[in-house]
């Protein structure tokens, strides 16, 4: 095999996994389809076409899988779609364990065509277009070296390094291209199905649940992936809001868990009310992504109105229904694999709710103890407030002990009989779901109502959106102040309540989360309206809002525009005149030989074929034509100053065509009479 | 048809042949069959990643467009020709193709509009370099080939279109009747060898040396040996064997037309190149004249250009005097 073919094999099968790749990261193949395919282009890239000599027979297998997906398909395991993708894999997985032939490789480059198609289809991840584009450009390679490669005969090396250069340019002006067709090719249906969301291939994090239960080990505070993503009105403008995102509460704890008190909701509606709203609520826009997980609605504290949900789904956007739960849990009713819905919430400061306004059972609740509570937890509780009764001053006194004597780590010894008095008093160690229990108990075994809140604690700002981690997941207290309702008091130390994973990884995320933001925005969701935008932007600068904007310092986008062209067309005029500049002149023996030959031809001397002006000299002399004694000099001259190095002087050219031009008209003369 | 009026007609042809044909490959059919159903997908989803894969498959499209054009521009290519071409056998031919500007990838020359069979290939041409492109060539009959022009195509970058460049280039090719085995005896030779085993000169040759003797008496002193000569202290001559040439004229007769005519044609030239091959002297005797007994691969190069215009009496005319 020729050094060139072996690399183009591999480009070709590397531009193949681009392609599977592609389709992949919408996390919906089935795993063994993944596995698959992993091993097949792992075959491939070592060389081992290990179908070559059996490939009708193997080609039987594909009906094994086919026959497999379709039975998932029937099962209501996999979609339709998912599993067409995932059998063009397989089929490109065949291809590539087969003989390399011209065959093999066209069908793999449209298996791969197909994939880049199926994965348009699945995902709209940022990572979809880059390896689009790897596909792209691998493939292109691998064509292009096949195409020279049949053209290079037997035995010769392929021309590798030549084919590179023009061929990048080439891609590079493809792609360059295609977004210019993607900007301007005018979007004809306003039914926009973009895939908005996918599972993608990292697990969910955990959701949240009916019960809380203490003890196990809390690796969730590690995890950095996104699971919302929400725009506030007014903005707060702030880097970090440091705000808690509630997602429901509970009131009754038995020692080891908690629950939620009062009754199950029936019915499903597009808006819920949770509490009375104020002049001032704030308004969410909030996204939940599929690393989520979990169907509780999410909203800033205190929230008030939550709906206008709707769910996204691989078949596109549908509207979805959402349900009271206790707990002031409010979820919605259809599994998605992500969720936008808008919320309003009540500015910090409380919730606004009074004793009465609560269900009977509820205000209970907020008092309960477990029977079998330590009876240390009240002593100590009593020690700590030393007669405090005013229920927030209480608490903040409390959860200024808890940061003071017990430490936060996400080390837990796992389930112990009395989880609490095993935190507060044997390892005196513990995570925020500790602290919070802690606090709460505390403040009943002392007559102050409160109750356990979960939810998320943080909000990094991203691209004018605030972004919260599963790492964020939180628990606090709420406690309950005559005349303000609940307010929240966070027993946990404050560096412990965000997400406790690395830095570095949370920047790249954070960085990740910024270009899939603009991906979203300017590829996925694009649509008429911004294609509008783009011409009216080309057509009037954009009008600048609000009259105390500071002014730019940078001249407007269409001043680059108009340099870029301007340049690119001094460019063109450079390139033109310094390909006429360069071109090679005339001799000037050459432009007088011309003329003398235009003087012959029109005194019609006939001329043999490739017949030289030395030639037609010596012929006319050999013939005695009256020509010849004024030619003769003017070719000796000529062949002088065309190889002899004596150019010709200022005016002898006309000088000698005068006097050939003289005897041309002598001799017409001649004949004439 | 007169030569006037196929003349003509090929210089209308040639005009209303646009300079450039393109062609699109298996491989170029499917893309665009996938293309039109990645476009008929993102028109009726509005899926803005299947617009996108839409443009970078059309960009691809016109990108393959404009660098097969840089790829044929700026060319220009003369032909080389042939030693010898023989009817329905492959035969070396080239053609030389040189590249004023920019680079040239995957180029495949081949005749325009005649019947030899077969095309070359360079797969990189650098700017300014006078490339030989070498083909193997299959002429289905002998006579000779009227040849308007070199047909230079390339598929460039993506193999998905076919972009074809026609270099008006005239020119004859003479193929030569089909090689074979001479089944048929040549008859009789006209001469037979000068000389025989009595002849007392039959060892005045130039064939292998046959042995030394004394130099006689009014003999060519050009035979002596003269270090052997030297050796023995008296003139001694080299004796050579005479070679037993005989020559053969071979007729093809005047009124064999058609398949008839090929036939024989063939049979004389496989004859002729026995014959030359084993020393003779064969000569040519047609309606189109005689040629003279003579020995050698030029004789037999002569032989083969007689017996290629048989038939073509008329395009030879016109060809000499041309």
């Amino acid at each position: 095999m020729r050094p060139g073919t072996r690399l183009r094999l591999v480009l070709r099968d590397l531009g193949t996994g681009a392609a599977f790749t592609s389709m992949a990261v919408s996390g919906q193949l089935p795993v063994w389809t993944l596995a698959l395919f992993a091993l097949a282009l792992v075959c491939a890239l070592a060389g081992r076409r290990v179908f070559a000599k059996r490939e009708k027979l193997t080609a039987l297998l594909l009906l094994v899988v086919a026959a497999a997906l379709g039975l998932n398909v029937l099962a209501g395991a996999v979609n339709l779609v998912v599993a067409a993708c995932a059998f063009a894999g397989l089929i490109s997985a065949h291809r590539l364990l087969s003989a390399p032939d011209s065959a093999t490789d066209g069908q793999v480059h449209l298996s791969g065509l197909l994939m880049v198609a199926g994965g348009a289809a699945l995902s709209g991840e940022l990572v979809y277009g880059l390896f689009l584009v790897a596909f792209g450009v691998l493939s292109s390679m691998a064509l292009a070296l096949g195409v020279v490669e049949a053209s290079v005969p037997e035995g010769e090396p392929v021309p590798v390094r030549q084919v590179m250069r023009p061929l990048a340019t080439g891609v590079a002006f493809a792609v360059a291209g295609a977004v210019a067709f993607f900007i301007l090719f005018p979007r004809l249906n306003w039914n926009m199905m973009g895939p908005r969301a996918s599972p993608g291939l990292g697990a969910a994090s955990a959701g949240f649940s009916n019960t809380v239960r203490l003890g196990g080990t809390g690796t969730i505070k590690g995890n950095p992936r996104i699971v919302l993503r929400s725009t506030l009105s007014p903005d707060p403008g702030k880097e970090a809001l440091d705000a808690y995102w509630l997602g429901r509460t509970y009131d009754i704890f038995d020692g080891q868990e908690w629950t939620s008190a009062g009754p199950q909701r029936r019915g499903s509606t597009f808006m819920v009310t949770l509490r009375p709203g104020s002049e001032d609520l704030v308004h969410q826009r909030v996204e939940l992504l599929p690393a989520y997980g979990a169907r509780t609605l999410v909203a800033l504290e205190t929230p008030s109105r939550l709906g206008n949900a709707v769910g996204q789904h691989q078949a596109g956007s549908r509207r979805v229904g959402i349900q009271e739960q206790p707990g002031g849990e409010v979820r919605f009713t259809d599994p998605a694999l992500a969720y936008t819905y808008e919320a309003y919430s009540r500015p910090p400061g409380g919730s606004g709710h009074e004793l009465k306004d609560l269900p009977a059972e509820e205000q209970d609740a907020l008092l309960t103890i477990p029977e079998d509570l330590d009876p240390r937890v009240a002593q100590t509780a009593a020690r700590v407030l030393n007669g405090e009764r005013e229920p927030l001053a209480a608490a903040q006194k409390l959860a200024g002990w808890l940061q003071r004597e017990l430490t936060y780590t996400l080390e837990l010894s796992g389930d112990v009989e009395d989880p609490l008095a095993n935190f507060l008093f044997v390892r005196k160690a513990g995570h925020c779901e500790h602290f919070a229990t802690a606090l709460t108990l505390m403040l009943r075994t002392q007559g102050i109502r409160a109750r356990l809140a979960t939810g998320f604690f943080g909000g990094e700002r991203v691209d004018g959106a605030y972004i919260v981690r599963a790492g964020d997941a939180h628990a606090w207290t709420h406690v309950l102040v005559p005349g303000r309702g609940f307010v929240t008091v966070d027993a946990t130390p404050p560096a412990h309540r965000a997400s406790q994973s690395s830095v570095l990884l949370q920047r790249l995320l954070s960085f990740y989360e910024a270009v899939e933001a603009r991906w979203r925005n300017s590829v996925v969701d694009y649509s008429f309206r911004d294609q509008m935008d783009v011409a009216r932007a080309l057509v009037r600068p954009p009008q600048r809002r609000g009259g105390d904007d500071s002014p730019s310092r940078l001249p407007p986008l269409r001043a680059f525009g108009a340099a870029l062209v301007a340049g690119m067309g001094a460019y063109a005029v450079w390139r033109l005149l310094s390909r006429f500049l360069d071109r090679e002149r005339p001799h000037e023996a050459t432009r007088f030989v011309d003329a003398v030959e235009a003087q012959l031809t029109a005194a019609r001397v006939q001329r043999l074929e490739g017949e030289t002006l030395e030639d037609l000299d010596a012929r006319l002399t050999r013939e005695g034509h009256p020509l010849s004694p004024a030619l003769t000099p003017v070719t000796r001259r000529y062949l002088e100053a065309r190889f002899g190095g004596r150019p010709l002087k200022q005016g002898e050219a006309s000088q000698f065509l005068g006097g050939l031009k003289r005897a041309i008209s002598a001799e017409s003369r001649r004949r004439a009479s | 048809m007169s030569t006037s009026v196929r003349q003509g007609w090929s210089r209308l042809r040639a005009r209303m042949r646009p300079p450039r044909t393109l062609k699109v490959t298996r491989v170029g059919r499917t893309y665009l069959v996938v293309t039109l159903g990645v476009g008929l997908g993102a028109l009726n989803t509005g899926n803005n990643l299947l617009y996108l894969v839409l443009g970078l498959l059309l960009s691809m499209v016109v990108v393959s467009g404009v660098l097969s054009e840089r790829c044929i521009r700026d060319l220009s290519v003369r032909r080389v020709g042939t030693d010898a071409a023989f009817a329905g056998e492959p035969f070396a031919f080239r053609w030389a193709v040189t590249k004023k500007r920019g680079h040239g990838f995957a180029l495949t020359l081949s005749e325009a509009d005649s019947p030899l069979t077969g095309e070359g290939g360079v797969g990189y041409l650098p700017a300014g370099v006078d490339h030989v492109v070498r083909a193997d060539l299959t002429a289905p009959k002998r006579g000779p080939v009227f040849l308007t022009g070199v047909r230079v195509t390339t598929t460039w970058p993506l193999g998905l279109f076919a972009k074809t460049r026609v270099f008006p280039l005239e020119g004859t090719l003479l193929v030569y009747p089909r090689r074979g085995y001479a089944c048929q005896d040549p008859g009789e030779a006209e001469r037979g060898p000068v000389g025989d085993a009595g002849n007392p000169r039959r060892n005045d040759g130039t064939g292998d040396v046959a042995g030394l003797r004394e130099l006689f008496q009014g003999e060519d002193a050009r035979r002596i040996h003269w270090r052997k000569s030297a050796a023995l202290g008296k003139l001694l001559r080299v004796e050579r064997e005479r070679e037993e040439r005989r020559t053969w004229v071979l007729a093809v007769d005047a009124g064999l037309t058609g398949e008839e005519l090929e036939r024989r044609c063939e049979e004389v030239a496989a004859l002729a190149h026995r014959l030359i091959e084993e020393g003779h002297e064969v000569g040519l005797d047609t309606a189109d004249g005689r040629m003279r007994p003579a020995a050698g691969s030029a004789q037999e190069r002569r032989v083969l250009r007689a017996l290629a215009w048989l038939g073509h009496e008329g395009l030879r005319e016109e060809e000499e005097a041309a």
